[in-house]
């Protein structure tokens, strides 16, 4: 009798699972044949686009590469061509994995196209040439801190506790990092700034969470609305009257030896500031102490079944708080990072990408590497909005503003069902 | 003393002002000049403490002088009967604000009790502030009809906002949370958006700057407008809030649906309630309410609306998460909760103008009390409370997965 209640329940978790696929193909394939239709009708046929490579900033420039003239009419179509047959393929195969991946990527295809067709000439847009590289780079600062915050992520979930409270440690960890940047004129001091004062709050949201056991979603909340007043206090308290506390700090670019020279990759890997790479390894570092050490198979043991891992001697709060504490730790040194690419504070610039890390968190199945993977489709998506604006478009600058929050709803909204969360994600331990 | 809820909300209040306190010192240059000098002579500590006290004296005399009464004020316009309506504007501005707040913070606590987060009550607000100032700004209609469509206009733009969320929560199970959130992004562009282009924007303006409300579409103030008091006929409709939601609470077997989703989702499935009707309705419900809210401070206060419509620290719709905390989601405890967070961010202002300590301190209070009244364990640990009951605000929120 349970058997078969069973697997009718998988029959009808199927069926619903299927039919949201088919939505997700029916959409992309709209998107497809409107890229395909209305921006490959609306070009002239003797329009080009010219595809650049060399980066603008000239400072340790890669070997030069030359341009790439192409019609803009045909590229279009192409894209929109590629975009068709991812559609085509999650409605035929129903693939078990990876269909909000084929969603981002189309999503991604679709910006290049309309970014194609902006930069057409003859055309209206003053730009007339699409820059492959600092498309890369430019959207490498933002998948930065969405990957520092998606692995703050993957450390407390995955020992059970939700870290909402990412945005705030952004704020604090930019806040202090700008600081301790500009009086000492040293990032690694700002660095280890913006850790401490993450985890601190990590501290806190651990301590309200696991000591006190409120909802840890409720203090998340009201420690980033906390933090996010204080950092407007502290503003006008403190950067008003003494703007030098807030200057000049754009983190220095530290090429590695030849391998900047390579195209293209080259100032998109090897030509970052010291934080890119250290969240390079940090995608390392926790992807190997979470899946191949003791403590990460006691941290999973945790996040999946508390009890059962306090029985085999496992200290279940002890986890949880170091993680958190270190979790907070990165998302604060993600904080430094981003303001280190912005030079500065300011109120409110983080802009929610705290709460997309999140989003990118669950896109990535709470691993670090799903999380990379996420966290650039994100990245981009950003990065091709704000930089669609440059090119004259005929859409509202604000709502090009909206698209990369509405793909994160779209993807949430699409990926409910098909992920699975660590069992014990947010629910308080009660020790007996 | 015993741990009652009250109690506990009361001695909140004042970890929350000390936390404050603590701020103020450690940040204002006078005082850290005066601490600074403790070394320098015996008389350097009690002149630091001294200026300590000074300075936190007067941040928190101007909140209270600027959001409830100021006594000296008040004794004058006793003796001689003259200059009421200066001495009765803190008060009036302090219901002015709390009368959105109430509003809103209902909606969110609805939705608390249902076991919803809905954190998008801003970005709600927001776009019912939009429809309803739209209505109320283009159409032309005698006040009879124009107000009540106004409001109406409100209501359905927070209803469309929060539509999106329920209806995704219940067929596709996304986390209200990040949906609310984001939607919040979507919504302040959509506001910069509409205050920005031609049939709404200002006519004559380049700026982020709406259409004025007609006279009609107003929410008058109760003593008229020469009074200078803003207080207005908006307190009733905050009123009809609150009677609708103890109503619907308590009184409706919706309500009933909604608390029981809320307190056990199993049993509510179990006695066949649906929840995806209950989580659409909530969000409905809630959205709505939000914006509502919108619209009134728009009719209420500034009549138009700019760019700068509900950010920061004028987001009554963050700040009602918090008011619907600490008034444990009840409708009677969020109105003394509204007028409690309203006082303090009017007198926040005062303070902000007589003392240069920026107003965004009030909210660092607000959140202060309500981290501690979400942890009551902790405040009867700090003060030694006899614990009665363990009385947590309990949510039935988990991951974001199922």
């Amino acid at each position: 009798m349970s058997l078969v209640a069973t697997q009718s329940a998988q029959n009808v978790a199927t069926l619903v699972r299927n039919r949201r696929t088919r939505v997700i193909a029916v959409l992309m394939a709209i998107v497809a044949l409107f890229t395909i239709f209305a921006l490959g009708s609306t070009c002239r046929s003797s329009a080009h686009s010219v595809l650049t490579f060399t980066p603008i900033n000239l400072v340790n420039a890669p070997w030069h590469l030359g341009s790439l003239t192409v019609l803009t009419r045909w590229t279009v179509i192409v894209l929109g061509l590629i975009e068709l047959a991812l559609a085509v393929e999650v409605w035929v195969r129903e693939p078990r994995r990876a269909v909000m991946a084929r969603f981002g990527i189309v999503a991604i295809l679709f910006l290049l196209a309309v970014l194609f067709w902006a930069a057409r000439s003859p055309g209206p847009s003053p730009i007339d040439f699409v820059n492959l590289t600092s498309i890369l780079v430019g959207a490498s600062a933002t998948t930065m801190v969405l990957v520092y915050g998606s692995l703050s992520g993957v450390m407390c979930e995955r020992s059970g506790v939700v870290n909402i409270a990412i945005e705030g440690q952004f704020i604090a960890g930019a806040f202090l990092g700008s600081i301790i940047a500009s009086t000492t004129d040293n990032f690694y001091y700002a660095a280890i700034a913006g850790a401490v004062i993450g985890g601190v709050i990590g501290l806190l949201l651990a301590f309200f969470s696991l000591r006190y056991r409120s909802d840890q979603i409720i203090v998340g909340i009201v420690l980033v609305t906390a933090l996010s007043s204080l950092s407007s206090y502290l503003n006008l308290q403190v950067f008003t009257p003494f703007p030098n506390f807030n200057t000049g700090n754009l983190a220095p670019n530290l090429p590695i030896p030849l391998l900047y020279k390579i195209p293209v990759l080259g100032p998109v890997f090897f030509n970052q500031s010291g934080f890119f790479y250290v969240m390079m390894i940090l995608v390392g570092v926790v992807s190997f102490a979470l899946f191949k050490t003791r403590y990460g198979l006691h941290v999973r043991a945790v996040g999946e079944h508390p009890r059962a891992a306090a029985t085999v001697g496992i200290d279940v709060i002890r986890v949880r708080y170091i993680n958190v504490v270190l979790g907070g730790a990165i998302a604060g040194l993600g904080g430094v990072a981003f303001m280190a690419t912005q030079g500065q504070f300011q109120v409110g610039y983080t802009s929610g990408y705290g709460y997309i890390a999140l989003a990118a968190l669950i896109f990535g199945r709470w691993r670090p590497s799903g999380a990379v993977v996420a966290s650039i489709i994100f990245g981009l998506s950003v990065y091709l909005s704000y930089n669609l604006v440059t090119y004259n478009v005929p859409i509202s600058i604000y709502f090009l503003e909206m698209f990369p929050y509405l793909i994160t709803i779209a993807v949430v909204a699409g990926l409910i069902g098909r992920v699975r969360p660590p069992a014990a994600d947010g629910r308080p331990y009660e020790r007996d | 003393m015993t741990a009652s809820p009250i109690i506990v909300a009361a001695l909140a209040l004042v970890l929350g002002l000390v936390v404050g306190a603590f701020i103020i010192a450690t940040t204002t240059p006078t005082v850290l000049d005066a601490w600074r000098g403790m070394f320098h002579g015996w008389g350097g500590f009690p002149h630091a403490l001294n200026v300590t006290f000074d300075n936190v004296g007067a941040a928190y005399r101007a909140i209270f002088t600027g959001s409830v009464v100021d006594p000296q004020g008040f004794w004058r316009s006793l003796t001689t009967g003259k200059g009421w309506p200066n001495t009765l504007t803190p008060i009036s501005e302090t219901l002015t604000y709390a009368t959105p707040l109430v509003i809103v913070s209902i909606g969110v606590g609805i939705a608390f009790q249902t076991g919803l987060f809905n954190i998008g009550a801003n970005g709600q607000a927001v776009i019912g502030g939009i429809l309803g100032a739209v209505i109320g700004s283009m159409i032309s209609l005698p006040t009879v009809l124009h107000v009540p469509l106004t409001l109406l206009g409100g209501v359905a733009g927070g209803m469309i906002c929060g539509l999106v969320p329920g209806l995704l929560k219940a067929y596709t199970g996304a986390h209200e949370v990040i949906v609310t959130l984001m939607f919040n992004y979507v919504t302040y562009a959509f506001l910069l958006y509409a205050v920005l282009s031609t049939p709404y924007q200002q006519p004559g303006q380049e700026n982020d700057i709406g259409r004025t409300l007609d006279p009609t579409a107003i929410l008058a103030p109760l003593f008229g407008t020469k009074s200078g008091l803003r207080v207005s006929y908006g307190i009733f409709v905050a009123a009809l809030v609150v009677v609708f939601a103890w109503w619907l609470l308590d009184r409706s077997s919706l309500g009933f649906d909604f608390r029981v989703t809320g307190a056990n989702p199993s049993a509510a499935r179990a006695s066949g309630i649906s929840a995806k009707r209950v989580i659409v309705v909530v969000f409905l419900i809630s959205g709505g309410l939000a914006g509502l809210a919108g619209i009134v401070q728009v009719a209420t206060t500034t009549h138009y609306i700019d760019g700068g419509f509900l950010i920061g620290s004028a987001g009554i719709g963050f700040t009602a998460i918090t008011v619907a905390l600490l008034g444990r989601n009840r409708p009677l405890g969020i109105v003394w909760a509204s007028l409690l967070f309203a006082a303090l961010d009017v007198g926040g202002r005062n303070m902000q103008a007589s003392t240069g300590i920026p107003l965004d301190l009030a909210t660092v209070i607000q959140c202060a009390i309500v981290l501690f009244v979400a942890t009551p364990v902790m405040v009867k640990e700090i003060f030694r409370l006899k614990s009665t009951q363990t009385t947590g605000l309990h949510l039935s929120t988990t991951g974001w997965g199922t």
